[in-house]
């Protein structure tokens, strides 16, 4: 399946696919280690332990983990801090003159046209982005795992069946793909996560399965065989733990991508759907908005962007910690 | 590093201090041509120029299908039915048709044609080119989707079920005088007749192919070019015109995607006249002024914010267990802050609804329906008669919408209205395809939907909305009573008598709430500062012919 | 090479079926809701002649795998059928837009391979310098950025702000509209930025990891070693070698803007394939749904194959045969 010729064309291969259907490819090249995370070789006792030592030199990659850590617990703790201060996220104001207002103190960012406070939206809005983050990439990962698995342990006819699936899903335009998933299951906060967790297979299936393969063929797998280790065995005890570490640097770069997704089928209007603030929704009520009321854009564009760049760095980070060559 | 470093920041330097410069420039040179506002600018009206119109895609120009409002817009440049309206009053004018009358009962219809009317390839326009454009409509090959427009005509179902292959009740007297029987008494077919859709059409401009993409019609202005898919319909000043002819030389409609852009263009100064995106309504009324009359536009007076012939509503499926009580209708229509949802989501330019006949169409009654109004108490009496104390008992209702258009707004605003009295209400957004079908199948609680009149009566908003039966009663209100009344107002000749008739017919649909009207639409929409004389009228058409252009 | 062309060719087959299953699949009744028929009357009722003339007309009577197979026919003939909406050929629709999608997608391409071309240079060229540091996060800030709002973002500041502050003597045109102030090519500027916005970051990525595995390979050391100045090593050699997974990227990420570029086109209203197929999934008309799919997934195939085919170009080393695989 995979070309061995030279420069292997890499028609759809792994990454997490951006909005515009693009996807974070590695095409057999390591990304770009960012200068904050310069390996300095250090001799710790185990994989781990070394990928942590490595990892917490790496500024931009903990600058994405506080970050995480930050909007993490200020999404759990909203129900208690953010309505008493700034309103409810829900309860729309029609007094004359509640709506529209720009950011003062007590609205930081504002109130949008139905008179709700933005910074509580924003807020409650990164629940709804690190929710479908996170259960669209467990949904990737467990269909993902499972093809993968299939296709790169037995090989043969389900190997090309599961592939050919897997090149169907890439021919198809991605976004153009999500919108036909969403019209069918209806739009809601569901079946978003449910699409761009189905969506997100083919790459987890690629990685973990070119993993498998170069794995396999190992001799200690041989002699496990021979001593009548079962299928599932080999595959927990040898090939996963020498697999897991691209699954994870892949899985958390897919966070991010499955936010922006997320926001872009939102924006859309094929994803999260009014009142629930989503930072997609939010942008799409602001685009008529964008000249009278500037803040209503700004604000859930932001956090959006530095929620996915911290998911990237993190990525990036664990990427180099782990020394994990990104290959087809 | 260091040098380099410099270098950038000179550079930087430089380019910031252009900008300012160029800025400055540019300030000066505003302030100096900035005509005071109000301000008498010219005498006029002058002749000339072309009148840049926004639009977006239209699904077709060519009269055998002219369905929605963008292609109705150019087509009614085009093309002249046998009538107009005034677009203030609304009243029929003459237009193809010089006269015509109606037979006692209303039941044949003559129209005598305005001679030596010639269509833009030079021929003369005769009563033959109404029956051949009719006919193209009403044959089901066609596929128009306006065909309904003709349904009172004699042989309308025959040509539709394939039995017949022309219009029996439309007869060419001779060139200029046109006979249309009806199968039924329509006291306001003349209304029916001003719709852009029924004007002639050259047969053998059809025959030669690429009608669709270049109609050629009787109208006062002509196709310069094929349609441009996507990016503009040029058409301009047709010589040999009938009627009064225009100032302006032609007009561009710009093809835009979606009106925030129309809106860009025009603050770019590109387009002469776009809807004003909401939350902008206010600030747009201070910078460029408001029409005095809310359809006409002049410099320095340029949104216009005149009542449309339209109606917003909600519908309550009056065969569901719990809304088929006329008294939960009643309560749920009461509890609806309207005035609310036109100052919040609309900046005041709708108006509450007190009835389903909007402002505008002749007959309209300031307090038709006693229900459609905000009154908290009143509401919670109904609730408490209709069985639901407080809403205790009452199942939540499910509120169901198109999402995507803004619709959302408006419903979060109900569901809140309806908390207050003691009513859980959910929310369902979903595509419009997805809603469509449950509207059609009945299978929704409560919806909202707009209507817009075809024709400027009162029948328009009745008949098909709240007759059993009808395609487009999705309230599935049934009243033999008013059908029969609906039936009988349509064979009342007399003027006065028939919208009697209506407006009595209006309260009694009202008094069972078959659905809660919310509210009634208005323009939002603004010209640039060189239109003078611009009209564009109640039913949503421009104007073209009276407008001129400052030079 | 023939031999290999022929096998790529054959390879599409399956890919291409699938699609198009997929794409019947969702049509089928009961799978998507939303009757297509219905739709396009919108609220308005329609008459039963109507329905049943549109029915037979667009063969919705006869069974589904009548209809792939007849659509399959048809499509060998090259004909995509009719919109249920506007009555117009499929074809004819994306024959109007097609151009639009292209113009915005070479523009995009340029963009990006420029700048993402040189940004990666410097970056491998100056590795670990200021400049390096920049380019390295100012990809990862591009890669996080939701193109929607950046898009609005550009319209907000470069087509209404600056205007604004400059009275009216800087800006940029934001839709296709040509005021005769700027060449016709200006409206393209900012969609154009946008959309490559992704793009180049990936590409700077690319190239700047693979001048650097170039730089570090042997022939490289051995060429520097016989003397040549280090610009010379960089340009002559590392620059080819580390072309070609830019040359691959590009090259696909020209056919998936073919399609995918729905959000840029949303944002500045650009009559695009991708805005098209999206707007029709919404009114579901179907054929031009399926219609715009298959000639995006035609076109990504064929830019596929090209761009296979241009490495023996780049690289004289790869020689395609029809050998096992």
């Amino acid at each position: 399946m995979t070309d061995k010729h030279g420069a292997s064309p890499p028609h759809g291969t792994n990454g997490p696919t951006d909005v515009e259907g693009h996807e974070i490819r590695h095409e057999g090249t390591t990304l770009p280690t960012l200068p904050g995370g310069l390996h300095e070789t250090t001799t710790s006792r185990t994989l781990w332990g070394d990928a942590w030592g490595r990892l917490r030199r790496n500024k931009l990659a903990i600058a994405g983990l506080i970050w995480i850590g930050l909007v993490v617990a200020m999404t759990i703790t909203a129900d208690l801090w953010v309505p008493p201060t700034f309103g409810d996220p829900l309860s729309v104001n029609t007094t004359p003159g509640a709506n529209l207002q720009p950011p003062s103190l007590e609205h930081p960012f504002g109130t949008d046209k139905l008179g709700r406070d933005v910074f509580s939206r924003v807020v409650y809005g990164a629940r709804v982005s690190l929710t479908v983050g996170l259960l669209a990439v467990s949904i990737s990962l467990v269909i993902g795992l499972l093809m993968g698995a299939l296709s790169g342990y037995y090989s043969g006819i389900l190997d090309a069946f599961v592939m050919r699936t897997a090149d169907v899903f890439f021919a198809f335009p991605y976004i153009l793909f999500a919108i036909s998933l969403i019209a069918v299951l209806g739009p809601s906060y569901r079946n978003v996560f449910i699409a761009i967790g189905i969506l997100g297979w083919p790459s987890i299936a690629r990685v973990f399965r070119s993993s498998i393969l170069s794995v396999k063929e190992n001799e200690y797998v041989d002699a496990a065989r021979a001593m009548g280790a079962s299928d599932i065995r080999i595959m927990f005890r040898h090939i996963m733990p020498n697999a897991i570490a691209p699954i994870i640097v892949y899985g958390t770069m897919s966070i991010g991508g499955a936010i922006i997704t997320e926001a872009a089928l939102s924006f859309l209007g094929m994803g999260v759907q009014p009142p629930t603030p989503s930072w997609g929704l939010m942008l799409s009520d602001a685009k008529s908005l964008m000249f009278a009321a500037p803040w209503l854009t700004i604000w859930p564009g932001f956090a959006i962007l530095t929620t996915v760049l911290a998911f990237v760095l993190m990525g990036d980070g664990m990427r180099d910690a782990l020394d994990v060559k990104m290959k087809d | 590093m260091s040098e380099r470093l410099r270098k950038s920041i000179a550079l930087l330097l430089v380019f910031g201090l252009a900008f300012t410069v160029l800025g400055l420039a540019g300030c000066g040179g505003a302030e100096e041509e900035e005509p005071e506002p109000g301000e008498p600018v010219s005498e006029g009206p002058f002749e000339g120029g072309t009148f840049n119109f926004y639009i977006s895609e239209p699904a077709f120009i060519d009269p055998v299908n002219l369905q929605e409002s963008e292609g109705t817009q150019v087509g009614q440049a085009l093309f002249d039915s046998l009538v107009t309206f005034d677009p203030v009053s609304m009243e029929v004018q003459p237009a193809a048709a010089e006269t015509w009358e109606s037979n006692d009962d209303a039941t044949v219809w003559t129209f005598n044609l305005v001679e030596g009317a010639k269509f833009h390839n030079g021929r003369d326009v005769t009563a033959e080119d109404f029956k051949y454009a009719w006919e193209r409509i009403a044959n089901p090959e066609n596929e128009s989707e306006i065909s309904y427009h003709l349904s009172a005509v004699k042989g309308f179902d025959e040509m539709q079920d394939g039995s017949a292959t022309e219009l029996e009740g439309v007869v060419a007297i001779d060139d200029y005088t046109l006979e249309v029987t009806l199968n039924y008494a329509f006291a306001d077919f003349e209304y029916v007749v001003g719709h852009p859709a029924l004007a002639p059409v050259p047969a053998e401009e059809v025959d030669a192919g690429d009608f669709g993409e270049m109609p050629i019609g009787n109208g006062p202005f002509k196709m310069s070019e094929p349609w441009a898919h996507d990016q503009y319909i040029k058409v301009e000043k047709f010589d040999d015109y009938y009627g009064d002819a225009p100032y302006i030389d032609g007009v561009e409609f710009k093809i835009l995607a979606d009106q925030d852009t129309a809106f860009l263009e025009f603050q770019a100064g590109n387009v002469d006249f776009v809807p004003i995106p909401t939350g902008q309504i206010q600030s747009t009324i201070d910078q460029y002024g408001e029409s005095p009359d809310g359809y006409t536009s002049n410099p320095g007076e340029q949104v216009v914010l005149g009542g449309e012939l339209a109606v917003y509503y909600m519908l309550m499926n009056n065969t569901d267990d719990v809304l088929s009580d006329p008294i939960v209708r009643q309560a749920l229509s009461l509890a609806i802050d309207r005035q609310a949802i036109c100052d919040t989501v609309f900046e005041g330019t709708r108006s509450p609804a007190t009835g389903i006949v909007p402002e505008g169409i002749f007959g309209f009654q300031d307090d038709a329906w006693p229900y459609s109004k905000y009154d908290v108490e009143a509401a919670k009496a109904k609730l408490a008669e209709a069985g639901y104390p407080d809403g205790e008992g009452l199942p939540t209702i499910t509120l169901q919408f198109n999402s995507g258009s803004g619709h959302e707004d408006i419903i979060q605003l109900i569901q809140q209205d309806f908390a207050a009295i003691g009513v859980e209400a959910d929310l369902a957004g979903m595509e419009w395809a997805q809603y469509l079908d449950m509207l059609s199948e009945g299978t929704y609680q409560m919806g909202r939907l707009g209507w817009i009149a075809d024709y400027p009566i009162m029948d328009n908003f009745l008949y098909p909305l709240f007759k059993s039966g009808s395609a487009d009663n999705y309230a599935l209100y049934e009243n033999s009573d008013v059908d029969a009344l609906l039936d009988e107002a349509r064979i009342t000749i007399d003027d006065d008598e028939r919208v009697a008739a209506y407006r009595e017919i209006e309260k009694m649909i009202g008094e069972e709430a078959a659905v809660a009207p919310i509210m009634f639409y208005r323009h939002t929409r603004v010209a640039s500062d060189r239109v003078n004389d611009g009209v564009y009228s109640a039913n949503g058409l421009y104007d073209f012919q009276r407008v001129w252009l400052e030079q | 090479m023939f031999k290999y062309v022929v096998r790529r060719v054959f390879q599409m087959i399956p890919v291409f079926i699938g699609v198009t299953l997929i794409l019947f699949i969702l049509r089928a009744p009961g799978v998507l809701p939303g009757d297509p028929v219905r739709m396009i009357t919108g609220e308005r009722g329609m008459t039963d002649a109507l329905r049943q003339q549109i029915i037979e007309k667009h063969g919705l009577d006869q069974p589904l795998y009548r209809q792939y197979v007849i659509y399959l026919g048809n499509l060998l003939q090259g004909d995509l059928g009719e919109s249920y909406q506007r009555g117009r050929a499929v074809t004819e629709i994306f024959a109007d837009k097609l151009p639009n999608t292209l113009r915005l997608a070479l523009a995009a391409i340029v963009i990006e391979a420029i700048v993402g071309v040189t940004a990666g240079i410097i970056s491998a060229v100056r590795q670990y310098s200021f400049l390096d540091v920049l380019v390295t996060l100012s990809t990862s800030i591009l890669v996080s950025v939701p193109v929607f709002w950046l898009g609005m973002l550009f319209q907000i500041f470069f087509g209404i702000k600056l205007k604004e502050w400059t009275g009216g003597a800087f800006y940029l045109p934001i839709s296709q509209m040509s005021s005769g102030e700027f060449p016709d090519w200006a409206h393209m500027i900012l969609p154009a930025i946008t959309l490559a916005s992704v793009s180049t970051a990936y590409v700077a990525r690319i190239m700047r990891s693979q001048m650097l595995e170039a730089m570090g390979q042997d022939y490289i050391r051995t060429a520097e070693a016989k003397g040549l100045t280090r610009r010379a090593v960089t340009f002559r050699h590392a620059l080819k070698n580390a072309l070609i997974p830019v040359v691959t990227f590009v090259g696909i990420d020209f056919g998936v803007m073919m399609g995918g570029a729905i959000l840029t086109e949303t944002v500045f209203s650009w009559p695009g394939v991708g805005r098209e197929i999206f707007l029709a999934v919404g009114q579901r008309d179907w054929p031009i749904v399926m219609g715009g799919v298959v000639i995006i997934v035609f076109l990504v195939m064929i830019i596929n194959l090209l761009v296979d085919l241009s490495y023996a170009l780049l690289d004289p080393r790869i020689r395609y045969g029809g050998g096992p695989e």
